[in-house]
């Protein structure tokens, strides 16, 4: 094994390590709690996972014995198997100083220490997560060193054919900084015209003018100014900003590991990968009608070719749709500065409470549910929380609490806004809205009625907290823009107990799972994730009540409504109906097509320009004949059809 | 979209007949002219939209002019075109019958538009030019846009 692969193995080992110094002062803050900081674990692993395998290249068994323990316990971490116990923590300092010194051995050809005690520490964690049990002792390596004291310089060598001829390369100029002091940091870097380069942080006594003579031997010096380097920058944990502080780690992850992408290459990427799948489709279409001529084992052939390049573009383009995710968090972070001011400006006492900040959604979505989100949150403070003395009076802590939290279940990620408010009253709602004007239900208005009153445009509400809350965007604004997203919105409210919003929304958005289904002799694509279910049902089992049809299904009646009414579509001639149901309780509906067709993953493209959109239809797709086939929005095909069962828009029967 | 050599004094536009009238548009307010075939209808749209279709992979609003302009819809044939307009980040498809050619003309052949200019046009148009033997009606896209905006939101309610 050469020299240059073993000092290829050290650097690569320090940059490692030193990511792992950072991390790890970025992972003590979160001791105890439920949720960790999901990068740093992640980045945590990747650290260790790499130094093991390196260190089993250059047959450092020690080395990978440790990294593997120390990756087996993140994995567990990540895995939620364990809690961090501050143990936890002192072991993966403590294994990470061993590990330093196991390969600070290597190097110069010194003795190894031994391992197994905190291998097998380690290991411990992993089996059973100990609970209480004495803090270990400080391990004396992650403390200040001595150098501390010594001032920093930044050294960055860029390596040329002219040096290297001299005998000077990254290796060389890294023991000659050793040897003047000690090196803080080491990062490869790419210039501003494309070459390699190397930056050092170098804490030592030399003199400058010592310093500045290695620009001979192209290494560039320049002094840091003295500010303490401050490497636990995380915020102190504090309920209303556990953002601020499980965000700022990512601060201090090793640049070198993450590429900025503007999001528009991004968007190209994906419309490239969008027209291999409609050309995909194509293919498949003309292979279906050349099958015939082609011999059996050649089809066999062509037909295992094309259950490859099937999973491999969905492979591609998951890929792709990784790269665009974006953790929630980002949507969160302004929310406790927003609440903090509103709750002084209203007098209220709030404490906000954010979780699951690590869910990972499309940026796209990001940028959209901002304002919702704040509209929502705004909304919790001055309509939600009572005033201290409103709660007193009601036997509450004085104090109102509102929890913000997202979570992803499969393809759907799921916001949550609740309060421990006062509710919201339906006899105010539905006063507000006869005064507004607003068709009014007859009786007690349920959960999703009450979400429709206030949803409506027109009903809002003009007190003083409208200035605060409204900030010129209703409660329909937030609800348009849910939709426009292919997502829903849910409400549940207890007078005098709180409230919680849930909006739903699909995790991404630029391709899905759709069903094909025809209607009056136009195709439209449905996206799965909004069917529940799907039924075929003889037309003569619907029955008519008053002007509505509904059908029996689990035992209760579901109000059917025929999309060809709705789009004034021709009815279907035959005698059978398939039918979406979607919604789920007293919002269950079944929309009833003339027959579904297929199933197939569909590109979805927006319709950008207001002449095009209508209500119900939430973008286009191409099934790969050129021609646009629209997207269906189930849940708001299900308002619409709620709100006018009797009244479907007469759609223009054009003579074209 | 290439333009035609502008003689210094005139501007280039696009010419196109809708129902016997031969208009023009300012060659800078069009992205391109395709051929076409297959609109999408879009269900509950007001009644000059024809539909959807894709132009360059991104989903285009046909404006039948004809509906527009306040004639009967024809069938679409060979000389259909779908004259494809900027107007902001806005992109716009306009059904014509025909599309023709680009002409420059100069701006002292345009003459303001004669009030007594009858027909669901007029408003629409900023001048007049007249070549040789025919009269061309110069269009001002913002307004055929706004107008049909307007009417849409009236539809919708």
């Amino acid at each position: 094994m050469g020299s240059d692969f073993l000092d290829d193995y050290f650097a690569e080992c320090d940059e490692h390590l030193m990511g792992v110094r950072r991390l790890l002062l970025a992972l003590e803050v979160s001791v105890g709690r439920a949720e960790i900081n999901r990068t740093v674990l992640d980045e945590l692993f990747r650290h260790f996972h790499t130094v093991k395998g390196i260190s089993g290249m250059v047959e450092l068994r020690a080395a990978e014995d440790l990294a593997h323990r120390l990756e087996d316990y993140l994995r567990a971490l990540r895995r939620s198997e364990v809690t961090l116990t501050p143990e936890g923590v002192d072991a993966l300092f403590d294994g990470t100083l061993m590990l330093e010194q196991v390969i600070a051995a290597r190097r110069s050809g010194g003795t190894s220490p031994v391992v197994d005690a905190v291998a097998r520490r380690i290991a411990r964690l992993v089996g059973a997560s100990p609970t209480g049990g004495s803090p270990a002792p400080e391990s004396p390596g992650h403390v200040a060193s001595p150098s501390s004291s010594m001032p920093r310089w930044r050294c960055v060598f860029v390596p040329s054919a002219d040096l290297v001829a001299r005998g000077i390369r990254v290796d060389t100029v890294r023991k000659r900084l050793e040897s003047a002091g000690e090196i803080l940091e080491a990062l490869p870097l790419v210039t501003a015209d494309g070459a390699i380069a190397f930056e050092f942080v170098l804490a030592t006594a030399l003199e400058e003018t010592t310093l500045t003579a290695w620009r001979a031997d192209g290494i560039a010096v320049e002094r840091i100014a003295d500010a303490a380097p401050a490497p636990a920058d995380a915020a102190p944990p504090e309920s209303t900003g556990s953002a601020d502080s499980e965000t700022s780690p990512s601060r201090s992850l090793a640049p070198s590991h993450f590429v900025r992408v503007d999001l528009t290459r991004l968007d190209d990427l994906m419309r490239n990968v969008g027209d291999l799948v409609i050309s995909r489709a194509r293919l498949t279409d003309t292979l279906s009608r050349v099958a015939q001529r082609i011999p059996a084992g050649d089809w066999r052939a062509i037909q295992e070719n094309a259950i490859t390049i099937d999973r491999q573009l969905r492979t591609l383009r998951e890929g792709i749709m990784r790269v665009r995710l974006v953790p929630v968090g980002e949507i969160f972070r302004r929310m406790p500065f927003v609440v903090r001011d509103l709750a002084r400006e209203t007098g209220k006492r709030v404490r906000l409470e954010l979780r699951g900040q690590g869910t990972e959604i499309d940026k796209f979505l990001i940028e959209r549910m901002m304002d919702p989100v704040l509209h929502l949150v705004r909304n919790a403070v001055s309509h939600g929380i009572e005033t201290v003395d409103e709660r007193l009076a009601a036997g509450k802590r004085p104090e109102g609490t509102i929890v913000l939290s997202a979570a992803t279940a499969g393809d759907i990620v799921r916001i949550d806004i609740l309060d421990d408010g006062s509710g919201i009253d339906p006899d105010a709602v539905m006063a507000r809205a006869r005064a507004a004007g607003l068709p009014v239900p007859q009786g007690t208005p349920d959960a999703t009625t009450l979400l429709e009153l206030i949803c409506a445009p027109g009903f809002s509400t003009r007190d003083e907290s409208d200035r605060a809350s409204g900030r010129g965007v209703g409660m329909s604004v937030v609800q348009s823009a849910v939709g426009e997203l292919s997502g829903s919105m849910r409400l549940e409210t207890e007078k005098g107990t709180g409230t919680r919003f849930v909006i739903e929304l699909p995790v991404t958005l630029a391709i899905t799972d759709a069903l094909i289904a025809e209607v009056g002799g136009e195709t439209f694509a449905v996206p799965q994730s909004s069917v529940r279910e799907v039924v075929e049902v003889p037309i003569a089992s619907l029955l008519q009540v008053e002007r509505n049809e509904v059908m029996p299904y689990r035992g209760a009646a579901l109000p059917v409504v025929r999309l060809s009414r709705l789009f004034g579509l021709p009815d279907t001639t035959r005698d059978r109906l398939h039918l979406f149901v979607v919604g789920v309780g007293a919002a269950a509906l079944g929309i009833a097509v003339d027959r579904i067709t297929g199933q197939r993953e569909i590109v979805v493209r927006a319709i950008a320009d207001s002449l095009a959109r209508v209500e119900g239809i939430s973008g286009a797709t191409d099934l790969g004949d050129g021609h646009v086939v629209l997207i269906l929005d189930p849940a708001t095909l299900a308002r619409q059809a709620r709100e006018r069962p009797d009244r479907p828009v007469a759609a223009r029967r054009a003579s074209a | 979209m290439s333009r035609v050599d502008t003689p210094p004094g005139s501007a280039s536009y696009i010419l196109f007949t809708v129902a016997g009238t031969t208009y023009a548009l300012s060659s800078g307010e069009v992205r391109h002219m395709e051929m076409i075939e297959g609109v999408t209808r879009v269900p509950n749209a007001p009644p000059f939209i024809d539909g959807v279709v894709f132009s360059r992979g991104q989903v285009v609003p046909v404006v039948n002019l004809r509906v527009r302009f306040g004639f009967e819809r024809a069938a679409l044939d060979l000389r259909s075109r779908l004259i494809v307009v900027q107007s902001g980040s806005r992109l716009i498809g306009l059904l014509v019958d025909a599309a023709r050619e680009f002409v420059a003309i100069p701006r002292d052949a345009i003459q303001p538009p004669n009030d007594a200019l009858a027909g669901m046009s007029g408003r629409y148009v900023e001048g007049i030019a007249s070549m040789g033997d025919r009269l061309v009606l110069i269009l001002n896209l913002e307004r055929i846009l706004n107008f049909a905006e307007v009417l849409a939101v009236g539809l919708a309610e």
